[in-house]
């Protein structure tokens, strides 16, 4: 994880899936990562598979930084995840953009 | 299964198994729920979030995953379900959003109108404005203490009436406790709102009392000038004729006649030296009263021939 400014750039390298058999751990090691951090924007690029237990980590790391007081923002995802979110309506209810730096522009 | 097909599994086809009426209650249920939160985005999102989290966990794993094969037709129904409170949802919180931009914007327009009611309010002039109808729609508190008006309709009519749109005019209205005020009405288009008016009502009373006065002293001013002048001019042939009818006294004369003719002019340039120095004194003091005074005096007078 980056920090820039007062936003953090989390970057879940290093898991091409999000599944039932990886979720919880990565859910607290993002949440261990970000701490008392508000405002991120979590880098999907490398995520290739989301299944509901993934999706599930996105929904808890989006409401983390709501109760923070802070946003959180994705970007580089990649069309698997794409479309995962678009079936359940998700890319209307979080904050997707293009690219990190979009991201942290906005 | 490929993206295409899980999409369209989710979605569900025509003929397929609904969610059961239990749940189709409950997203129903949920809905309403949302509507009712919908008016703020953070708390209709709370709530989102709560119910997605939810219904992930008791979502199946292999019902959102691509890699797999064949969803269990039970893991089909419950995305059913999710994709149905997730599509109402999505649409709510666009709403929402919305809706709290509008919501801005008012409070925006309600604090500028509030300004706009404070500034208003501390102005002396009278201020009201018209709709392009021509319908009365405000005033501020100058506006209806100036006019005297007992309501908003009467001081409407007192303006459409006395005052054509785009023009200006001053009206007289009466004053609570006696008297008669005089109120000068601009009506003028407002900019950006076409046909509106605002019309501006100021008491030119004192200005108009003010102007009457500054003319009357410039008359004044004239008059205590052309007296200045006056007695000047008189002055020096009257010192003259004194002195000659003085000498014409001084000789010794038999002649009855001489010797009246000369008391009178004596008596007559003596009275215009008194003239003389009276003018003086009212071109010294500057006063209205005494010119009039002094002018009065005048005409009591008797002409000089008229004692011979």
């Amino acid at each position: 994880m980056v920090r820039e400014g007062g936003v953090a750039r989390l970057s879940l390298s290093g898991c091409d899936a999000i599944d039932c058999a990886n979720a919880a751990a990565v859910k607290a090691e993002a949440l261990r990562l970000l701490g008392d951090v508000a405002d991120v924007v979590i880098d999907l690029s490398c995520v290739e598979y989301l299944d509901s237990a993934g999706v599930g980590v996105l929904v808890g790391l989006f409401k983390n930084a709501r109760l923070r007081g802070g946003r959180a923002r994705f970007c580089g995802l990649t069309p698997g995840v794409r479309s995962v979110l678009e079936i359940i309506q998700l890319d209307r209810i979080f904050e997707i953009y293009d690219d990190v730096e979009t991201a942290v522009r906005s | 299964m490929p993206k295409s097909k899980l999409k369209r599994e989710a979605a569900g086809n025509a003929g397929e198994t609904l969610p059961d009426l239990a749940e189709l209650c409950r997203i129903h249920e949920i809905g309403l729920d949302l509507i009712e939160r919908s008016h703020d985005v953070d708390e209709l999102l709370d709530r989102v979030l709560d119910e997605y989290e939810s219904r992930l966990k008791d979502l199946p794993s292999d019902a959102l995953d691509a890699r797999s094969t064949a969803p269990h037709p039970a893991s089909l129904g419950k995305l059913r379900g999710l994709v149905m409170f997730a599509t109402q949802a999505a649409a709510l919180k666009e709403k929402a959003i919305v809706a709290g931009e509008l919501k801005r914007r008012a409070a925006m327009l309600e604090a500028a109108n509030s300004r706009l009611d404070g500034v208003l309010a501390a102005l002396s002039s009278g201020v009201m404005i018209f709709s392009a109808q021509g319908a009365f729609l405000t005033a501020n508190v100058a506006a209806r203490e100036l006019a005297g008006a007992a309501d908003d309709t009467a001081l409407a009519n007192l303006i459409a009436h006395g005052v054509p749109r785009g023009g200006e005019a001053e009206i007289d209205v009466p004053i609570a406790g006696g008297g008669r005020r005089t109120l000068l009405v601009a009506r003028r288009a407002m900019t950006g709102d076409a046909g509106s008016e605002v019309v501006l009502v100021t008491d030119v009373t004192e200005r108009n009392r003010a102007v009457e006065e500054r003319v009357r002293l410039e008359k004044l001013a004239e008059a205590l000038k052309t007296l200045s002048v006056l007695s000047h001019k008189i002055n020096n042939p009257l010192t003259a004729l004194l002195g000659r009818a003085q000498i014409l006294q001084a000789h010794k004369t038999n002649d009855p006649g001489v010797v009246k003719a000369a008391a009178v002019i004596e008596e007559a340039s003596l009275r215009i030296a008194d003239l003389i120095r009276e003018l003086a004194q009212v071109v010294k003091d500057g006063r209205q009263g005494a010119v009039d005074e002094l002018l009065d005096m005048s005409a009591a007078t008797p002409p000089t021939t008229s004692r011979r």
